[in-house]
Formats: structure tokens, sequence, C-alpha cells
């Protein structure tokens, strides 16, 4: 065991804090494991997969779920959401293994094996894509704290403040355990939804049907179909989730309680999606109209038919899900810069030893809260155009990830094989003509008015 | 399993004890300075003209996108 990949000794390695605080959480992995208990493993290794996925449905995600169930209702959008999150774990999936294979990051790999010319190129995509996605999480908290009366500058300063208490843990089993506490709680819609009193048997026979689609195929059709896409698989997914297993040291013995973690993940948050979209059926039953909708108005328009708890709740949830991505995605980033740059880039950091990473994980969160209280900032245009931005950026990225899975020199007999590359390729090249078709439907909308 | 006491997570400099320890409990390149290159892929043709038809794709699409915000602000939205 005490050996380096150089071949020198243990005793020649510099050790850091983040070493030992990473060999601490291993040694726990390896007691339970040896002991035989592992419903403790299981707890001890989730984390990445389910914080990635409930972090995807962010405050955007949320609003775009929350307008599907206020104009389709129960039908086609109901299975088809629970679609979206088989591909989101094909996708995530495939970072489970790289990151426990590799011990590297996405940025890192791609940087490192098709050159910082490419490397640099990705990053781009990631931080320009994060930056606008973290200011419609703050859209989103100012929104769900809006409807209660707090003041956005107050909102906006209290999850920044919270951000960076959650970051100065300095401990990736601290920070991921309170992001997990936060997270559960996007299940907040499902008692919405039950509030709403939905027809069981028509969300059964939806999943059975895929029907209806009210008022059929048409560009509203078309793009909330792109967005609920847009919604589930993003670039920002990949890069977290691979440097999340990497930080917390899961290893390829770990691969099957990261897939579960992952599955864990996909499912708990399609039942949250899809509650969303029963919580608002009410509003599509009802004839209200909510094409304009923003933040707290489905809300505030939902009291007549749940009430004012189940009002409550929806708020509640669109302010965790905006703090839940605020946290994960402005973490993303700092990983990739410092995968990028050779900085140290983990959460088991301390402040001194890791401070560009810090930096820059508070500085993305800090920017998207003062954009978001820039006086008449058009943040209902920026939550539009970062679903859009997401989704062009996911073929490039997804092409990354496909090749490197595929990699059998870094990945050996952990590398994609036949049924795997299949899944693989077919979520590649639906998410590519989605992309392609979204792209086009929102700058040329007038090619789809007549269908 | 080592139940050899160590010095502490932030400890500057980690005796014997815990360099052994924390070099059981973790892969060699776990660690964060123990880390080797796998150095670069040698890219085929095919593979660069998908990555420069993925950044053409990209280029363009932030055109259009582009040319929506500028629609959208002319005309007043």
């Amino acid at each position: 065991m005490n050996r380096t990949p150089n071949g020198t000794s243990s005793q020649s390695v510099f050790l850091t804090s983040e070493d030992v605080k990473r060999a601490r959480d291993r040694r726990h992995v390896r007691s339970h494991r040896e002991g035989g208990r592992w419903w403790m493993v299981l707890w001890l290794l989730v984390g990445p997969g389910i914080l990635v996925m409930l972090g995807e449905n962010d405050g955007p995600s949320m609003i775009s779920y929350a307008a599907t169930g206020a104009t389709y209702g129960i039908g086609f959008f109901l299975p088809f959401i629970a679609l979206t999150f088989a591909m989101a774990f094909i996708v995530q999936e495939m970072t489970v293994r790289l990151g426990a294979v590799t011990k590297r990051g996405h940025a890192e790999l791609i940087h490192e094996r098709f050159g910082p010319f490419w490397g640099f190129f990705a990053m781009g995509d990631l931080v320009v894509g994060n930056l606008l996605t973290l200011v419609t999480e703050f859209i989103a908290i100012r929104a769900g704290l809006g409807f209660f009366g707090v003041p956005p500058a107050l909102a906006v300063l209290g999850a920044f403040l919270l951000i960076v208490c959650i970051v100065s843990s300095q401990r990736y089993w601290t920070w991921e355990r309170i992001v997990l506490s936060f997270a559960v709680f996007n299940v907040i819609f499902v008692p919405v939804a039950i509030l709403a009193h939905p027809v069981s048997s028509a969300v059964v026979r939806s999943f059975f049907t895929w029907s209806p689609i009210a008022g059929g195929i048409t560009t509203g059709f078309i793009l909330l179909l792109m967005s609920n896409i847009g919604a589930t698989v993003t670039p920002w997914m990949l890069f977290f989730q691979q440097s999340a297993v990497v930080d917390k040291g899961l290893t390829p013995i770990d691969i099957r309680h990261g897939r579960i973690d992952t599955a864990l993940g996909a499912i708990i948050a399609a039942i949250a999606a899809i509650a969303t979209v029963l919580a608002t059926t009410p509003l599509f039953l009802h004839h209200v109209d909510a094409s304009n909708f923003q933040g707290a108005d489905f809300a505030k328009a939902l009291i007549p038919y749940v009430g004012n708890i189940g009002a409550t709740l929806f708020a509640l949830g669109l302010f965790e899900a905006g703090i839940v991505a605020a946290i994960t995605i402005s973490l993303s980033s700092a990983y990739a810069f410092g995968e990028v740059t050779g900085h140290p880039h983990s959460m088991n950091s301390s402040i001194r030893e890791a401070w560009p990473f810090y930096a820059i994980l508070i500085t993305a969160a800090g920017m998207a809260a003062v954009l978001v209280l820039i006086p008449n900032a058009p943040l209902v245009f920026i939550t539009v155009i970062v679903n859009v931005i997401a989704t062009l950026a996911m073929p490039p990225a997804i092409v990354f990830l496909l090749l490197l899975v595929n990699d059998r020199e870094i990945m050996g007999e952990h590398a994609n094989r036949g049924l795997s590359n299949f899944f693989g390729i077919s979520v590649t090249v639906f998410l590519i003509l989605a992309g392609i078709i979204f792209g086009i439907s929102t700058v040329f909308p007038h090619l789809f008015a007549s269908s | 399993m080592s139940t050899q006491p160590y010095a502490g997570p932030e400890s500057r400099t980690p005796g014997e004890a815990v360099k052994n320890w924390v070099h059981e409990e973790l892969d060699p390149d776990q660690l964060s300075s123990g880390k080797l290159s796998y150095g670069r892929r040698k890219l085929g043709m095919g593979t660069l003209i998908l990555f420069w038809g993925l950044r053409v794709y990209v280029l363009m699409m932030i055109l259009l996108v582009g040319f929506q915000i500028w629609n959208a602000f002319s005309s007043g939205k």
C-alpha cells in the first residue's frame, strides 16, 4: 500500500489536510464494508448523485415544470419527464465511472487528454453557462422569498451569506450532508401535488398512453418539450458529479454504490418534477392563463386550489430549488477552475491551502447575486436565454464525455461496453437533435407557428 | 483496520503514523500530490472534425441567440 505512482516512498509525498480528511472518510467506508453493514456503506457513499439530480431541479427547472402543468395538465409530459430523468441517469452514471477510475475531475481529464486548446473551450462553455444559470437561481430565491414579503436585496444577501457559511466548513463530508439536508426539501412539491387532488386514474393512464396533448403539437409544446429536456441534462452536471465523486474519494470498488446514488437522485428528482406538474394542473383545469407567470406568480395563483399551505410550500420549494442549485453550480465552476489551472480544488482543503478555489466559488455566487439586484435587469430574458445556452452547450460536453468513457487507456475494464454505448450515443443524438430544434424554434418561432 | 492516532486534519507536519495511515487508506493517485499525467491522447482526423464541427455549431447558435437578443431589445420587449 505504501507506494506512489512514481515509485517513491510514501514518506516523501507531501500530505495536505485534503488527504487526511479524505483518508478519514475512506476509513469509515472500509470499516463498515468489512463489517458487512451495507446500509451504512450506502449512507456514506451516497451524495454526488442525489445532489446533482436535485441540484438540476433548480429554479428555472421547477418554473418550467410548473408551466408544463399549468399549460398541459396531466398527460404526455408525465412519462416524458420520467424519460428525461432516465436519460440523465445514463449520462451521469458515466461520470461516476470516470471519476472513480481516473480520480480526476471532468475539466481536468478533458484538459489532460485533449489538450489545453479544447480544455479551455470546454471550460469557457461551462463558465458562461454557469454564471447565467447562477443568476437564474438567485431569481428563484428572490421570487420564493418574495412570496413571504422578504425584500429582494435581503433575500439575495441572505442566500449569498448562507452559501458562504456552508462552503466555509472546509470539509467535503460536512458540506455534502448540509446541502443534502437542504436538497431533500425538493420533495416539498409532493404535498402540494396531493393538495391539488390529481385524478389518480388519469395519472396512471398517462404513463401508459403518453397522452393527451392538450391543443396538439404546437410551437409552445415544442418549446416546453425542449425546456423540460434542458431542465434535466445540462453541462454543469457532468463537471459537478465527476469532481464530487473524486473529492468524496470514490474508487472503482464504489462504482455500484455510485450508480445507486445516481439512480436514487434521478428517482427523487423525477418524483419532485412530476409532483410540480401535478401541483399546477388545477391552473390548466380552470383555464388560468399562466403564459406570463414568473416565479412566485404560480404560488399566488395556486392559493384558491391548494390553499395557503400549499402555496407557501410551493414558494418554499422554489427557494430551496434556487439555493441548492446555487451552491452546487458555483462549486462546479470552482472545481473546473482548479482542475484546469492546477490549483488545489477540494472541499476538504483548508482556505489557506486552496484560497483561489474558494475565491472562485464565492465570486461566482457573488457576481450572480449582484447581477440579480441591478435595477431593471432583464431577469425574465436571462432565464429564457439560460435554458437555450445550456441546451446548446450540451452536445460538445456530451461528446467529450463519451470519448473519455470509451478511452480504454484510462478506463481499462470500466470503459463503456456495447449496451452502455448504445444508450449513451442514443441519448447524445437525441440531445443534439433536441438542442438544434430548441435553438431554431427559439430564434425562429415562426417556423413552427403553423404546426 | 488502522487504529493509529493522527495529528489531526490541519496538522502541517503530519507524523509518520499519520503518513502511513493515510497511505493505507487512499489509493496512490488519490493523494493530492500523487497524480501522474495520463498524457495527451492522439486525436484522429475524425475526432478533430467532430470537435471543430461542434465548435462551429456552438458559435452559430450563439450568433443566433445574439440575433434574438438584438431582435427582442430592438422591438422594445
